[in-house]
């Protein structure tokens, strides 16, 4: 097994671990009550939230792009990847492995499609800046002019930007999972009263 | 770390898709709205009952109001048992929610009533025939009732050497078993 599979391996059954465990707590959390926590009002308020801190995720992209002349905001990313683990997190204890209604379910998947491909998103982009800054040193003990070690990196650049296509599925479905959300909430609302 | 400019389409594909979705979840609410929204399959008792909006009003949820246009009292006295018309009759004249109790939404076959945690012979070993002689209920179901400082409680709490208890009368066949008392 490779060091790349092997660590695809421990981030699937990691993911696969934190999804059980939250499901897992929320049934145990419903043994013996009439309704399931999920339906209860701390169910309920569970679900504000992981919304509220989903919500914080969204600082991050705002930030970067209103002040594009401005340094990364380096902090709001820390934020970004905390709150993207958390919040889905609190999601998964407010929903419990009670799947039935189509609107909820297609929030929690789009949601799990822009937390997935987000945590290997930044597992894959930690991997290249590691293989680069090591490849660099390489080239340097090597003795290559600092011309010809950039040429080089570039290539290698090149082919890390040319691998992060999770990009193209992060962002855009964060549309689909904020469309899912505001009609789940909505008719929660609607059907359950507030 | 920087962002990629994303291949042109890939936004105008997910808006459409998200846009398909949403337009595909608005004509099936009109046709099969329990499978779109409700957290669970109506029970067989109320599967005759057309539309969400019969017992759901909009915001404010599921409400007796809604439910005493089908459960009046005439029709207990018509098509339940003697205590059952009773015991509702009395909770309708005090207006009692009906939440209290019952909920929906738990499957085809899901029962509507709370259980009785004491189980029936609670009734036997106080000589109550209902739950408010004890208890008031929140509107809420699942809600756990607050128990009232009467001469029913207080007698009930002052037998058992000190086993009766608030935290401790929920179960009470850990200890009677069988309707016998306990050691």
């Amino acid at each position: 097994m490779t060091p790349a599979i092997r660590r695809l391996a421990m981030l699937v059954l990691s993911i696969m671990a934190a999804v059980l465990s939250a499901w897992m707590f929320e049934s145990w959390l419903s043994v013996g009550k009439p309704s399931p926590f999920a339906h209860t009002r701390q169910g309920h308020l569970l679900g504000w939230l992981g919304l509220g801190l989903t919500l914080l995720v969204f600082v991050y992209p705002v930030k970067k792009r209103l002040n594009r002349n401005r340094r990364w905001p380096r902090d709001w990313f820390r934020v970004h990847m905390v709150a993207g683990v958390m919040g889905p997190l609190v999601i998964l204890l407010h929903s419990g492995a009670h799947l039935h209604a189509l609107v909820p379910l297609f929030a929690l998947a789009s949601m799990a499609f822009v937390v997935v491909s987000g945590i290997i998103g930044q597992g894959v982009h930690y991997v290249a800046v590691r293989t680069l800054n090591a490849r660099r040193r390489q080239l340097h003990d090597e003795g290559l002019s600092d011309e010809d070690i950039e040429s080089h990196l570039r290539r290698m650049a090149a082919q890390e930007e040319a691998f992060r296509l999770w990009q193209s599925v992060h962002a855009p479905v964060t549309l689909m999972f904020l469309a899912f959300t505001v009609m789940h909430v909505m008719g929660a609302l609607y059907f359950g009263g507030f | 770390m920087h962002d990629l400019p994303l291949p042109r389409t890939v936004v105008p594909l997910v808006s459409v898709a998200t846009a398909v979705l949403v337009l595909w979840v608005a004509w099936e609410s009109l046709r099969d709205p329990e499978t779109l929204w409700a957290p669970g399959a109506v029970s067989r008792y109320h599967a005759a009952v057309a539309g969400c909006s019969s017992c759901h009003t909009p915001f404010r949820g599921p409400m007796t109001a809604q439910c005493v246009l089908c459960h009046s009292e005439p029709r207990f006295a018509a098509e339940a048992g003697p205590w059952t018309a009773a015991f509702h009759a009395d909770l309708l004249r005090r207006e009692q929610s009906c939440l209290a109790c019952h909920t929906e939404h738990r499957g085809k076959l899901g029962s509507l009533t709370a259980a009785n945690p004491h189980g029936d012979w609670i009734f036997l070993g106080t000589g109550t025939s209902s739950c408010l002689t004890c208890h008031e209920f929140e509107p809420v179901f699942g809600r756990r009732p607050m128990v009232l400082n009467n001469e029913v409680v207080l007698r009930l709490m002052a037998k058992g050497g000190g086993a009766h208890r608030p935290g401790q009368m929920a179960s009470c066949t850990t200890c009677h078993t069988a309707g016998r008392r306990s050691e």
